[in-house]
This record gives structure tokens, sequence and C-alpha cells, in this order.
């Protein structure tokens, strides 16, 4: 029951930044660059879930913004199903307490998602990479991204230990003694 | 005895004295004292002004004990109207909006009179920095189908991807993956208009032929090469050559003339 309560949560949680993504964001962007707030959603989702509910929430979610937004239909579900693996590996090596190791894996998360996605796309849809442009690109969504989780992670981190709790209970034995 | 009789004279002589300069003071212009009032007002005022509030706060509370009963019928009141009047503004406010869009429909309309179209609004934006696509109201509900040109009121937006019964899915021509054969208006040379990731607001035209002459300012239109685009929408002008070293691989920049941030209101064309 808790559990479905907290799943409950986390899907009201992707509306409200899908929402935010396509109505702020899409406005607030820094010399025309968006944010994937996506990416850090599924990033703690893998983070603080186990990796079952992370890589199910990121292959739903990835089809439902292809479905809404992409042109082809799968890749961002291959993506972001990536991103909640990468989430669950950091968990088991690294804390989660300090802000600096969150910050390098929203560097991680957002270089993996972006390069996996612009890569398969372009061998799917057939376009000339540009790579140096796409470095570019890159290199200040990772900035944005940086700065929103930075402001995000404080708000999600008491979310986050409640779903570590219900999720992972038998690891925090192995973790800590 | 001596000396009290100095001072008496003294005494009187200074009050004479002082007595003598208010005479006179009280006949100098008051406006030539200015200074001397300026610093007193300086000092006193702010002051006095504190007293004052004081003073009209406390005034002020008889009155609003006193009135207390009116001030709060014709409060309401007020507010009736005021609400009354924001409702008819809000009512003006839609029905000036309504307007616009009808107009700007109507607009496109006139100028692609030649064709059958289906309006449409922007409802969705592509979330993502490396593509670009659009999402309409309309599906195939309306009669929407793959490959549809859309355009806006001034050119080529883009074509439809994918159609649901109540949306339909634009890739923007724009988007790095999707590519325009177009002819420039004054030589009848055909080129091919890309996105590109460098500038969103700009198409890249390569496979120029080099017997071609490209003049900055020229008018690219759509060639109907290709079975998705009509022949003669407009895509934009020429913004700058970019010559290499070789001539086979020159390049030149396109700019649009539909501002593709701001784009709201769109024509599917239903005939090729």
């Amino acid at each position: 029951m808790k559990k479905f309560s907290i799943i409950t949560i986390l899907i009201i949680v992707f509306f409200i930044i899908y929402f935010l993504q396509e109505n702020i964001f899409n406005a607030f962007t820094i010399a025309g660059i968006k944010p994937n707030l996506f990416i850090i959603y599924i990033l703690f989702i893998g983070l603080f879930a186990n990796q079952f509910v992370g890589i199910s929430f990121g292959v739903i979610s990835g089809l439902i913004l292809d479905l809404l937004y992409g042109k082809t239909i799968g890749v961002s579900a291959i993506m972001l199903c990536a991103i909640a693996y990468l989430g669950s590996y950091f968990d088991k090596n690294f804390s989660k307490e300090n802000k600096m190791t969150i910050i390098f894996m929203v560097i991680g998360a957002t270089a993996v998602f972006e390069f996996g996605s612009y890569f398969i796309n372009s061998i799917i849809l057939n376009f000339e990479r540009e790579y140096w442009n796409f470095i570019k690109i890159l290199f200040v969504e990772i900035i944005y991204n940086i700065l929103l989780s930075i402001i995000i992670y404080p708000m999600f981190q008491k979310l986050g230990y409640i779903v570590d709790r219900n999720f992972k209970k038998n690891n925090i034995l192995t973790r800590y003694f | 005895m001596n000396r009290n009789r100095q001072t008496e004279i003294l005494g009187g002589i200074i009050t004479v004295v002082i007595l003598v300069l208010l005479i006179f003071l009280s006949n100098v212009e008051v406006n030539k004292l200015s200074y001397i009032e300026s610093v007193a007002s300086s000092i006193i005022n702010p002051i006095q002004r504190i007293f004052a509030d004081i003073r009209n706060k406390i005034e002020g509370n008889s009155i609003y004990f006193s009135n207390m009963d009116s001030i709060t019928k014709e409060n309401e009141e007020l507010r009736a109207r005021n609400s009354e009047l924001e409702t008819e503004l809000r009512e003006l406010e839609k029905i000036k909006a309504d307007n616009a869009t009808l107009q700007s429909y109507m607009n496109l309309t006139q100028k692609y009179s030649s064709y059958n179209t289906i309006p449409a609004y922007v409802i969705n934006k592509d979330v993502s920095n490396f593509s670009s696509t659009l999402v309409l109201n309309v599906g195939s509900k309306d009669g929407v189908k793959e490959n549809m040109t859309v355009i806006a009121d001034k050119g080529l937006v883009g074509h439809v991807i994918s159609v649901t019964e109540n949306t339909s899915k634009v890739q923007v021509i724009i988007d790095a993956a999707c590519t325009v054969s177009c002819t420039i208006s004054t030589t009848n040379e055909s080129i091919i208009c890309k996105g590109t990731l460098e500038n969103n607001q700009v198409l890249r035209a390569s496979y120029i032929p080099t017997g071609a002459e490209l003049i900055q300012g020229d008018t690219v239109y759509t060639s109907g090469i290709g079975g998705i685009y009509p022949k003669g929408i407009i895509i934009g002008t020429i913004k700058e050559i970019v010559t290499t070293s070789n001539i086979t691989d020159r390049y030149a920049i396109v700019e649009p003339v539909v501002d593709f941030s701001k784009v709201d209101t769109v024509l599917l064309i239903v005939d090729n």
C-alpha cells in the first residue's frame, strides 16, 4: 500500500515536471538552450528507488516523451532506461549525501542521455552529425541541469529517503555495518 | 555703582541695536532670507511631519469610527461594481483575442487561397535542444494526414510526421534531421536547405551548383521536388554566402521568414 502511494506520488511528480518543462523552461532558456528535467527525475528515481522501479519509470516516461514530441519512437525510452540503470549503479558506489557527487552524477547522466539519443537518432533518421555544435549545446545544457539539480535536490531528498526506506530494506545493513 | 551704571548703558545700547536690526529685518523681503528658513525648516520639518502624521491619524481615526457604517456600505457597492467591470473587461479581452486569431486566419487563407487549408494552433513545443517539433491541436478527426505541408502567415513551417485523433506532430524545417529542396528566385538554381544545430534560427543551403551565382537577399522557394512540399512556398532569404577553398562545398545561410520561436497559428495544406 505504501509502495503504491509512493509510485502515485512519483507519477504526479512526473506530470509536474512535464508542465514545468513545457511551460516555464521552454521560455526561460540560457542562450536559447533548455534544461532537461526528465534526466534529473529519472536519475533520482534510479538513485533512491530500486533498479526495477527506476528502469520501468525510465522506459514508460521515455515512451510518453517519444510519443509526444519524438521523431522516432523508443530512443528516449532506451536512453532514460540507461539513465535509471546508471542511477542505481551510482547508488551502489557513491554517497548521496554529498552535493559534489550529485553534480557529477548529473553531468554524467546528461551527457550520456543527450549523446546517446543524438547518435541513435542520427543513425535512424540519417542526418549529418555536427559534433562541435552538439558539444557546445550540451555544455550549456549540463550547466543549466546542474543549477536546477542544486535547487531541486534538497526538495527531492526527503521524498527520496522515504522511497529509499520502502524499496531497499535489506540494503541498509550491508552498507553501514 | 560705577560699574552698574556702565552695564546699564551697555544693556540699553544693545537693546536699541537689536531693536533697530529687527526693524530692518522686518522690512527685508522674506525670500532674501530663504537660506536661513531652509536651514530651520530642514531641522524642524521632519520632526513636525511625524507629529502631524500622528495627529492626522488620530483625527482620521475619529472620523473612521464615526463614518464606519457608511464607508463599509460604499465599499461593498464599489466592490460589486469593480467585479462587474472586471468580468466585462475579461469578456472584452477574450473578444479581442478571438478577433486577432480570426483575422490572422483570414489573412493566411487569403494569402494561400489557391490551397484548401485547415487552420490550427500550436499547443506544444519540443523539449529537446537537438530537435524541433511542434504539436498542433488538429488530428485525423479534422482530416489531417501524414506528410501534409504546414505553413504560417509568412512562409513554410514544416510537414506532419504523425497524426493522432486530436493532435498532430510537425517536423519543423529548422530541425537538424529535416531537408527541403528549394529554388532561388532570381536564377532558378536548385539547392538543398537543411536545419543546423549551430543556430536554430537559420538554415544551411548546400549542394549549390558550381556555376550558380548567388546573391545576398535572394528569396528561396520550395521547388516541389520530393513530393511533400508543394512548389512555390517562401522559405526565406539568403543571408550570407560562405565560400570555402573548394567551390563544390560552399554553402549559404538562409534566414527563414517565419520566426519559429513565436509561431502559434498555422495552416495545413490539404491537397498538394
